[in-house]
C-alpha cells in the first residue's frame, strides 16, 4: 500500500495520490489532437561520458532524503530498493537476488554479497532488517506496506543469515513484495542512520545509501541545490555522470525557459500547459511516458448531497472529460476510468484478470438528462451551493474546479470554488475541522509502484482498516471483504479476481470520480539520453544510464 | 554630548523598541495564518497519534505568550529556531540566500541611483525637451510592474538574443554578475523613475529658491553653485526616499527572484510562507523589517552629515 502520500509542499499541492493509467491503444487521442502520441518509458541508454549534468526538481526542493519519510525524483538516484521496479512497472531482483513468501506468512529475502555503501562497507543483513524497520514507524511513508507484519520489533524482520532476512506476518499479504520495489525496500546503513537520528536525510544529515550516485558531505546546500555524483563502485555499473547536480524550480514557465535555452539539462514532470514550448525549438526534446497519475475529486463529507453516490455520478455524467483533457493538460492524458489505472496492473501477474475487470467498467460518457434524473432522484436538497476546495494558484486545480462548476450548472447543481492556501488545503487531509463547509476536493497523485489495492482502499474501507480518506463514510462489507480478501490472498489469481469483484462495486458508486489519467512528461537537452521516462522513475534509479549520445 | 550622538542613540533606542513589537507582531501574526502540521508531518500520513506527538514536540499546544518568550530568549542568543520542513537551524538556512539578495540588491541600487539621480539631474538642468523626455520614459517605467519587466526582459534579452541567462545565480564573481544584470534591472526600473521623478522636483525646487539666485548674482561659477548648494540642498531629500526606496527593496526582490529563478531570501520567503515553514517565515520577516528600520535611519545620518540642520528641522521624525 505504498502510494497515497500527503503532499505537504507548496508546490505540490498534490494532496491525495492517485492513479491513473493508460495503455497505448486507448493513447491520447482526444478531440482537436490529431495523431496518436507516441509513448516511451525510457531513452536508450548513454554511451559516452558526461562530466556535469543539471537537473531540475519540477515540485521544487524536497524537505528531506530519507527514503522512508518522502518520495521526490532524487532519493531513487541515490538509494537502492531491495527489488528493482522497471520502466514497464515489472519488477526484476535488485539487492535482493529473490524475495518470496516460503509460507503463507513468512517472507524470506536473498540478499547479494557482492553490494557495498558508499563509504565502501558492504551490506548486511543486519543493515536490511534496519531498513524495513524504518517502516513500521508509523511515521513513515510507507507504513500501510508494513501493516501486516508481526509487529514485535524483535520477531517480525530478523536476519536469519548473513545475507538473509525473514519477515514474518500476522496474515498473507498479497502487496508485499511489490511495496519492496519502492522505497519501502530502500537500503541504508544501520551504523549511518542510528548516528544521524532524526537528522538522517535532512542538509545536516546526509544519507548512507547503495546507489548510484552518492550524496556527499555537505552535498545538499538547503535552498539552492544538491549535489551528487558518481558512485564507481555501483554493483550495477558507474554511471556515465560524474556529477548530477539537482535544482529547485517551481515556476513553470522560467523551468520551461530555462530547458528550452539548455542552461538546465533536464526535468521530469514539466507542466503540460508549457507544451506548445517544449515541442518547439529548443534545446531538447518532450517525452511521453505512462504514469499512474491523475486527477480527480471527491466528497468531504458525510452529509449532504456531495455524500451521495449518486450525486458524484451526476456530476460525472455531466463532465466531458475530452474537454477536460484539453483544457488541463494540453491533450496529454487520457480518459481513465477508475480509481486504479491500467498501467499499476499491466505488468503484474494476472494482469489479463485486471485488464477485463476494468474493460468491463463503463465509460464515462456525458449523458445531461441521465444526470438531471440521478439528482431527481438522489432525494437531496440540492438548494444550498456545495464548496469545491481546491489549492490557490494552481491552475490545474482551478481549471478542475471551473470544469466542474460548469457541469454542475446544466444539471442544477449550484458549486462555489474555495481556494485554499496550500498549508490550509493541505491540512484538509487530516484536521476534520478544516473540511467543514467543504463538500468536495480535486486532487492529483499517481502510485509509485505497482498493485492495486493501496489507493482504493483510502476511499472505500472503513477508517480503521485504512480508509483514511474516506469522509463520505462510504461501507460496503462486500466490497471490505473483498479487498480484505484481496490483500489476504495467497495466490495472484485469487488476489486479482477478488480485487476485480470489489472493484465492479466500488467504481460505479465513484468514492472518487476520476476526471483524467496523465502522462508522464520528460524534457531532456538532445545531447543527453538514457533516462527512465516513465512514472516508474520514482522508485528506479532512473539517472543510472544517463549519458551523452 | 553633542546632537549627532543624542540622535544616534535615540535611533538605536528606536531601533530596539521598533525590532521588539516587530518581532511580537510578526510572531502572532505567523502563528494565526498557518497550521504548521502539514510542513512537520513531511510526507508522512498524519495520523491522530502522529499529529499528537508533533503537537507536543513542537509545542504547539503551548501558550502564544509562553511560546514567544521562549523563542525571543533563543534568538537573543542567536538560536532563531530550525526549519519545520529542513530541520535545519534557519540561520544557515537564511544567510547563504540573504548573500544572493544582497547582491542583487547592491546592483540594482547602482543602477537606481545612476540612472535615477542621473535622468533627474538631467530633466532638471538640462531644458525643456530633455525634462518631457525623461519625464515621458519615467510615466512609462511608473507604470511597468516588474514582474512585467521580467517577463519582457526573459524575452528578449535572455530568449530572443541570448545575451543573458534565464535561470539561477551563477558562480564566481562575473558569472553572478552575469546571472544578476536582468534580475537587477527588472527590479530596478520603476524604482528609478520614481528617484528620477524625486531628484528633479528636488533640484527644481533648489534652483527656483533665493540663495542659489543670490549665488548666480554673486558671480559664482554655474557648476559650482549646483553643487555646493542645489545639489547639496536637494540631498537630504532624495537620499531620504532613495534610503526608504533601497529598504524596500529587499522585500520587492522576492518578485525578481522567483522570475528569474534566484535563491534569495525573497524567494525563501514565498516557499516557505506556502508551506507553513513558520521560523523561516518569522526571521525572514524580522530580517526585512530590521533592515528597513536600520536603513531609514542611515539615510536620515547621512542627510545629517550633509545638512546638520535637518536634524533639529524635523526631517529624522
Amino acid at each position: 500500500m505504498n502510494g497515497p502520500r500527503l503532499a505537504a509542499g507548496a508546490v505540490a499541492c498534490a494532496a491525495l495520490l492517485a492513479l491513473t493509467a493508460c495503455t497505448p491503444r486507448d493513447g491520447a487521442d482526444v478531440d482537436g489532437d490529431p495523431g496518436e502520441l507516441t509513448i516511451v518509458d525510457s531513452l536508450p541508454a548513454g554511451t559516452k561520458a558526461v562530466d556535469e549534468v543539471t537537473w531540475a526538481i519540477a515540485e521544487g526542493e524536497p524537505a528531506t532524503l530519507n527514503p522512508a519519510a518522502s518520495a521526490n525524483l532524487i532519493i531513487p538516484n541515490l538509494c537502492d530498493n531491495l527489488l528493482s521496479l522497471q520502466p514497464d512497472f515489472s519488477i526484476e531482483p535488485g539487492i535482493a537476488t529473490s524475495a518470496e513468501f516460503v509460507d503463507p506468512v513468512t517472507f524470506v529475502i536473498e540478499l547479494r554479497d557482492d553490494v557495498t555503501f558508499w563509504d565502501g562497507s558492504p551490506v548486511t543483513a543486519d543493515d536490511v532488517v534496519y531498513s524495513l524497520q524504518q517502516g513500521m514507524n508509523p511515521e513513515s511513508q510507507w507504513y500501510g506496506a508494513f501493516a501486516l507484519v508481526v509487529p514485535d520489533p524483535a520477531t517480525g524482520i530478523v536476519a536469519t543469515g548473513p545475507n538473509e532476512v525473514t519477515v514474518h506476518f500476522v496474515a498473507p499479504d498479497s502487496t508485499f513484495r511489490d511495496a519492496l520495489a519502492g522505497q519501502g525496500g530502500a537500503v541504508m546503513q544501520r551504523a549511518f542512520g542510528e548516528a544521524a537520528g532524526d537528522a538522517l536525510g535532512t542538509p545536516d544529515g546526509g544519507l548512507m545509501c547503495t546507489g548510484p550516485y552518492e550524496l556527499a558531505d555537505g552535498g545538499w546546500k538547503p535552498g539552492s541545490a544538491i549535489t551528487t555524483t558518481a558512485n564507481a563502485d555501483y554493483w550495477n555499473g558507474a554511471p556515465l555522470v560524474k556529477t548530477l547536480t539537482y535544482t529547485f524550480v517551481n515556476e513553470g514557465s522560467t523551468l520551461a525557459t530555462a530547458l528550452t535555452q539548455g542552461e538546465i539539462d533536464g526535468a521530469i514532470n514539466v507542466s503540460p500547459s508549457s507544451r506548445a514550448v517544449f515541442e518547439g525549438d529548443g534545446a531538447g526534446t518532450l517525452t511521453i511516458g505512462h504514469s499512474t497519475a491523475s486527477y480527480s475529486f471527491g466528497p468531504t463529507t458525510a452529509t449532504g448531497p456531495a455524500a451521495n453516490p449518486k450525486i458524484r455520478q451526476a456530476l460525472s455524467l455531466a463532465i466531458d472529460r475530452d474537454q477536460y483533457l484539453q483544457t488541463v493538460v494540453n491533450g496529454l492524458g487520457y480518459v481513465q476510468k477508475t480509481l486504479v489505472p491500467e498501467f499499476s496492473f499491466q505488468s503484474m501477474a494476472e494482469a489479463d484478470v485486471y485488464q477485463a475487470g476494468y474493460d468491463a467498467l463503463t465509460d464515462p460518457e456525458v449523458d445531461l438528462e441521465q444526470a438531471k434524473q440521478l439528482v431527481a432522484d438522489s432525494g437531496e436538497d440540492v438548494s444550498e451551493p456545495l464548496v469545491i476546495a481546491v489549492p490557490a494558484g494552481a491552475k490545474e486545480f482551478e481549471q478542475t474546479a471551473t470544469i466542474m462548476q460548469a457541469a454542475g450548472e446544466k444539471i442544477g447543481l449550484d458549486l462555489v470554488i474555495d481556494e485554499m492556501q496550500a498549508s490550509d488545503f493541505g491540512a484538509l487531509f487530516y484536521d476534520p475541522a478544516k473540511r467543514e463547509g467543504v463538500d468536495f476536493v480535486a486532487t492529483q497523485g499517481y502510485l509509485e509502484t505497482p498493485g492495486v489495492l493501496g489507493y482504493p482502499s483510502l476511499f472505500v474501507l472503513p477508517a480503521e482498516q485504512g480508509g483514511i480518506f474516506n469522509w463520505s463514510g462510504y461501507d460496503d462489507g462486500e466490497v471490505t471483504a473483498h479487498m480484505m480478501a484481496a490483500r489476504n490472498a495467497t495466490d495472484a489469481e485469487a488476489a486479482a479476481n477478488e480485487f476485480v469483484a470489489a472493484q465492479a462495486v466500488y467504481a460505479p458508486d465513484q468514492p472518487q470520480v476520476t476526471l483524467a489519467g496523465t502522462y508522464q512528461l520528460t524534457y531532456l537537452n538532445d545531447d543527453l539520453t538514457g533516462v527512465t521516462t516513465s512514472v516508474a522513475a520514482y522508485s528506479s534509479p532512473w539517472a543510472l544510464h544517463l549519458g551523452g549520445q | 554630548m553633542n546632537t549627532l550622538t543624542r540622535m544616534l542613540l535615540g535611533r538605536l533606542g528606536g531601533l530596539l523598541l521598533t525590532l521588539l513589537l516587530a518581532s511580537i507582531v510578526i510572531y502572532s501574526a505567523v502563528l494565526l495564518t498557518g497550521d504548521p502540521i502539514a510542513a512537520l508531518a513531511g510526507g508522512a500520513k498524519p495520523t491522530p497519534e502522529l499529529i499528537a506527538e508533533i503537537r507536543a514536540e513542537y509545542h504547539l499546544d503551548d501558550p502564544v505568550w509562553q511560546r514567544y518568550w521562549e523563542w525571543l530568549t533563543g534568538a537573543i542568543q542567536g538560536d532563531f529556531g530550525r526549519s519545520f520542513v529542513y530541520k535545519t537551524a534557519v540561520t544557515t538556512l537564511v544567510a547563504p540566500r540573504f548573500a544572493i539578495t544582497l547582491q542583487l540588491v547592491l546592483l540594482t541600487v547602482v543602477l537606481i541611483l545612476v540612472f535615477g539621480v542621473g535622468s533627474g539631474i538631467l530633466a532638471a538642468t538640462r531644458g525643456r525637451a530633455v525634462d518631457r523626455a525623461v519625464a515621458t520614459a519615467t510615466s512609462l517605467g511608473m507604470a511597468l510592474p516588474t514582474f512585467v519587466v521580467a517577463i519582457l526582459l526573459i524575452w528578449i534579452f535572455a530568449k530572443s538574443l541570448g545575451w543573458f541567462p534565464v535561470y539561477g545565480e551563477g558562480d564566481g564573481v562575473w558569472d553572478r554578475l552575469w546571472h544578476l544584470v536582468l534580475p537587477a534591472i527588472s527590479l530596478a526600473v520603476l524604482f528609478i523613475a520614481y528617484i528620477s521623478r524625486v531628484t528633479r522636483s528636488a533640484l527644481v525646487a533648489q534652483l527656483h529658491s533665493e540663495h542659489v539666485d543670490t549665488a548666480k548674482v554673486r558671480g559664482i561659477p554655474r557648476r559650482r553653485v549646483f553643487g555646493a548648494h542645489v545639489f547639496r540642498n536637494a540631498s537630504p531629500q532624495i537620499l531620504a526616499i532613495a534610503g526608504t526606496t533601497i529598504a524596500g527593496l529587499f522585500a520587492a526582490s522576492a518578485i525578481a527572484e522567483v522570475a528569474f529563478g534566484l535563491g534569495g531570501i525573497g524567494s525563501l520567503l514565498v516557499q516557505a510562507a506556502a508551506r507553513a515553514d513558520l521560523p523561516v517565515v518569522q526571521i525572514v520577516s524580522l530580517l526585512l523589517v530590521t533592515i528597513f528600520v536600520v536603513l531609514n535611519a542611515a539615510a536620515d545620518l547621512v542627510s545629517a552629515l550633509i545638512d546638520p540642520t535637518s536634524v533639529e528641522g524635523g526631517a529624522l521624525a
